[in-house]
């Protein structure tokens, strides 16, 4: 027998033991590889618990029957094939549980994620980010105060008792969906990002309202118009950035009456700054984020009911920033979307109503100048006073790093965002932030109540809570009405001010009062038949305040509006196709201009295929067109050649609107501004428009040997969904028409995210809708793109709008029974 | 005759035990039929009853989703979706494998026990 060493064996033994620990150590860990996160691979690919499980099977349904805590009653949801919940419940309680139970659901880590966002939080989920992008934007986000502005609508939230009840239930109900989740049912980007969703809070709901507000209601560029005047001069500041356009087709066009007495002050004329601003990297507003909505009186429909239209365009993101569904219980029957991690309805309709949203562009941020006492920063110049700063420190925390401290300073104004520690150049660059949507306010209320508004008194009752951010609100009931407010909490403004930086040592700068609700810009059932509105100019000349803001939109309204006024016999098909109408209005006027000033004898061969096609283009922005692609192209050439002085400064400006340029083009074609800096000729206009041509025709024809195939504009363009964490294989392209200057507003990036057209008849209220993405959050499910297809068409699905569960019961997909759990 | 009772064993349990526990405890299922059940290839016994058992599952859920969702996790990994599915069951593979290779060796035969007594 071969003599064997048991020490041997047993050393064997835990080797391998060792071994395998180690290995399950090392595949249960998320480890960076070459600054990229991996997630722990074993747990991650383990078929029974990883990633696979998220990829649901063919017509996969949720549980059928489910047990809640803290219901009164069972509350049935009946899923439609799109996915869309319709939740009936026996009261408002067990309603908005539902509601945060559901919509955790299907979109908790978007929620969560977007929370995170808003509070700048991402850099303890996604590290510091290269270049440190992620910390700067969580200390942007926090030097802005979103938290702040969160916490104060919180408290005037809670000072209610319903909007306080309808948070506390929603809350509940997605920590109850929270609570229910093992790592096997956890959202993919948790597995694939490796953390865990935390406790919902009432502040995320809170949050992602500000979110909200900062996306629709932070436009400014006081800092870029302060520089301007400094540099060009309040005469030229005038010329180029304008008040009001000429092209004009306001809101609400009601000259003579406003029949009220509006807020006056003894005019004190504003000291206008005469300082360049020097914060780096300003970012511009975007001038193409906008809406449509409007309202057509039976008096022009077919069938004699009104319609009421909204494409509200956003960034399109996946997840969708919307989640459609139905809200029943006594005393409310709504439908429309809702914003994931927020309770009710935000845009839709029920019964007797329905109501849509654009953005309402006013200035509502003003920055002030701070002087400290010392380098402590203690105290602050305040009317010939030292006044005592309060501040904050920032806590930031950032996965696999140190904890990263920010001291934000608080002043009667804000929080000063800008100072030499973040982005200011020197220690006298000290800007603090004044927003509107700092003020506490309780929006909820105001959606509570449209969700069950019967009447245009109740729809006016509900808008008195709505502050912020100021929107268009449009209106058409069952009853008859249309009409639209302009609804916001707006400071009453001197001429002139809020353009530019203010001194922050004097109060008076401060904003003295508000346009009380009743002044603010609004019409019911106008002569015309129809109320539009697509964030531009909003009023006639003779409403009696001051108003301001970064842009108006110059195109897409007047389109609307000539539309509408010669349409007559309006069906819901007109509606669809003007909600998805190519026509490029702003094409439609510079084109001309811009093909006079060519010489067609010097054309290079391209040169002269680019002119044959754009002068036979019907200015319409369709998938298939060439002449779109070589407009725009040529366009954002002449753009860029003529604002190059905004460009090239090394203090941040902010170019002129698009439709002032084909102005001055036209009757200032020696403007100075025309010149290229960088040229050692003098330019004119036509020189700007020839050059511009065949730099755009070069672009285009790169862009066609690269991709071997015709420009066409959809695939120039090239329509992007992105993921929320920006995982391109989550991402999808998409052709589709279009543009920001025509109705169909969608960019590369921006567009119509939730098209809906309501009818609203007597016998009933009937509702088209679609919007780029799908229901489920989930990249592993068939509902996460399902309703993208159907949008880039111009397609609309019919939403169910049910009476009771059991209406249309063969139509339906599948339906869950939430329980009351055993306490 | 026995190694294929050991593959076959140890899939059963590993699966039962998953639905349970945490992925790792295919190594603790393994392991345990690793030290009742040995045979005379205890590595691979383990290896090629999760390598499958994974192979299995994962084949399974993918064909069954219309979703693509292998396809979109391969991208991230910048391979493609057989290779995201080797990898899967090479993983479940070794963890398995150690495992049962533990368990046999932790189970010293009688006779030298006997002899160490």
């Amino acid at each position: 027998m071969k003599f064997s060493k048991p020490e041997n064996a047993m050393l064997k033994a835990i080797i391998s033991f060792l071994s395998t620990i180690l290995i399950i150590y090392i595949l249960n860990t998320s480890w960076l590889v070459n600054g990229k996160r991996i997630p722990p691979l074993g747990k991650f690919l383990d078929p029974m618990h990883g990633f696979w499980q998220n990829a649901e099977p063919e017509n996969f349904t949720g549980q059928k029957e489910l047990n809640l805590k803290g219901l009164h009653d069972a509350v049935t949801i009946v899923y439609d094939s799109l996915l869309i919940p319709h939740i009936f419940a026996n009261n408002d309680d067990d309603l908005y549980l539902a509601q945060g139970y559901i919509t955790a659901t299907h979109r908790l880590w978007q929620m969560e994620f977007q929370t995170h966002a808003s509070a700048g939080r991402l850099a303890s989920i996604l590290g510091v980010g290269p270049d440190s992008a992620i910390l700067n934007y969580d200390r942007s986000q926090r030097r802005l105060g979103l938290v702040f502005a969160a916490q104060n609508a919180l408290d005037s939230i809670a000072s209610d008792p319903t909007s306080k009840r309808i948070l506390e239930k929603y809350t509940d109900g997605v920590n109850q969906y929270i609570q229910s989740l093992s790592y096997e049912d956890l959202p993919l980007e948790y597995k694939l990002m490796d953390y865990k969703p935390e406790e919902w809070t009432q502040l995320k709901c809170g949050l992602l309202l500000k979110s909200m507000n900062q996306t629709l209601n932070m436009g400014d560029k006081d800092m870029q118009m302060t520089n301007a005047l400094h540099l060009f001069g309040k005469e030229m500041v005038d010329i180029l950035y304008p008040d009001r356009e000429s092209n004009s087709d306001p809101i609400v066009d009601n000259p003579g009456g406003w029949k009220f007495d509006p807020i006056k002050f003894d005019s004190i004329p504003l000291a206008l700054p005469d300082e360049a601003i020097s914060i780096s990297g300003l970012e511009t507003p975007d001038p193409t984020i906008g809406s449509n909505n409007w309202a057509v009186s039976g008096s022009k429909t077919k069938s004699g009911s009104p319609i009421l239209c909204n494409d509200p365009h956003l960034n399109t993101t996946l997840p969708s920033i919307w989640f459609a569904a139905q809200l029943n219980a006594p005393g409310v029957n709504t439908m429309g979307v809702t914003l994931p991690g927020v309770p009710l309805v935000i845009i839709g309709f029920n019964d007797s109503i329905a109501w849509g949203i654009t953005n309402a562009q006013r200035d509502v941020v003003d920055w002030y100048k701070i002087t400290y006492q010392d380098k402590s920063r203690s105290k602050y110049l305040l009317d010939d006073k030292w006044k005592d700063t309060q501040k904050q420190v920032e806590e930031i925390h950032v996965r696999d790093g140190a904890i990263f401290y920010d001291t934000v300073i608080y002043t009667t104004w804000g929080p000063v965002t800008y100072d030499e520690t973040f982005r200011g150049q020197n220690e006298n660059s000290n800007y603090a932030f004044r927003w509107i949507s700092h003020d506490p306010s309780n929006e909820f209320m105001a959606f509570y109540q449209l969700n069950r508004a019967k009447n245009h008194s109740d729809y006016m009752k509900a808008l008195d809570h709505f502050a912020a951010p100021a929107q268009n609100i449009a209106f058409a009931s069952v009853s008859g009405d249309i009409a639209i407010r302009i609804q916001g909490k707006y400071p009453v403004r001197r001429k002139d001010e809020g353009k530019y930086v203010l001194d922050g040592s004097k109060s008076a700068n401060g904003w003295q009062a508000f346009i009380p609700f009743d002044q603010n810009v609004m019409s019911k059932n106008p002569e015309r038949g129809f109320v539009s509105s697509a964030n531009q100019y909003p009023v006639d000349e003779t409403y009696p305040y001051y108003v301001t803001a970064t842009s108006y939109e110059a195109y897409r309204n007047r389109r609307i509006n000539q539309v509408l006024r010669d349409a007559s016999n309006i069906t819901v098909k007109d509606m669809m196709k003007l909600q998805n109408d190519n026509l490029n209005l702003k094409a439609k006027e510079a084109l001309p201009v811009f093909l006079s000033a060519l010489d067609s004898t010097s054309f290079k061969l391209k040169e002269n295929e680019a002119y044959q096609i754009l002068k036979s283009w019907d200015y319409v922005n369709n998938v298939d067109s060439e002449g779109a692609t070589y407009f725009e192209a040529w366009w954002n050439t002449v753009m860029s050649l003529t604002w190059d002085e905004m460009n090239n400064s090394t203090t941040s400006l902010s170019r002129p609107t698009s439709f002032n340029t084909v102005k001055f083009i036209q009757e200032k074609p020696d403007f100075s501004f025309f010149d290229i800096q960088q040229t050692p000729e003098k330019e004119t206009a036509k020189e700007i428009i020839i050059k511009s041509f065949q730099l755009a025709v070069q672009d285009v024809q790169k862009w066609k040997e690269d991709k071997h195939e015709p420009a066409r504009w959809g695939d120039y363009k090239d329509t992007f969904i992105q993921h929320l964490a920006r995982l391109e294989p989550f991402s999808v392209h998409v052709e589709h028409g279009g543009n920001n200057s025509c109705v169909n507003a969608s960019t590369r990036t921006h567009g119509p995210s939730w098209r809906m057209i309501v009818s609203l008849h007597k016998s009933g209220v009937n509702a088209m809708a679609t919007y780029p993405g799908g229901q489920s959050g989930n990249p592993g499910s068939a509902h996460y793109t399902d309703l993208l297809q159907a949008w880039s068409h111009g397609e609309y699905y019919k939403l169910h709008f049910l009476k009771n569960p059991k209406q249309d019961a063969t139509k339906m997909f599948f339906s869950t029974q939430l329980k009351p759990a055993a306490q | 005759m026995k190694f294929i009772l050991q593959v076959f064993t140890i899939a059963t349990l590993a699966y039962v035990s998953e639905l349970f526990l945490p992925w790792w405890s295919v190594a603790i299922a393994a392991g345990i039929i690793g030290y009742f059940i040995k045979s005379n290839a205890n590595f691979f016994a383990g290896f090629l009853a999760i390598g499958l058992l994974w192979l299995l599952m994962a084949l399974q859920i993918d064909n069954a989703s219309p979703s693509h969702l292998a396809e979109k996790i391969a991208m991230i990994f910048t391979v493609t979706k057989p290779i995201l599915m080797i990898i899967t069951s090479l993983l479940g593979g070794i963890v398995g494998g150690l495992g049962a290779l533990t368990g046999s060796l932790l189970r010293l035969d009688k006779n030298k026990s006997a002899y160490y007594k």
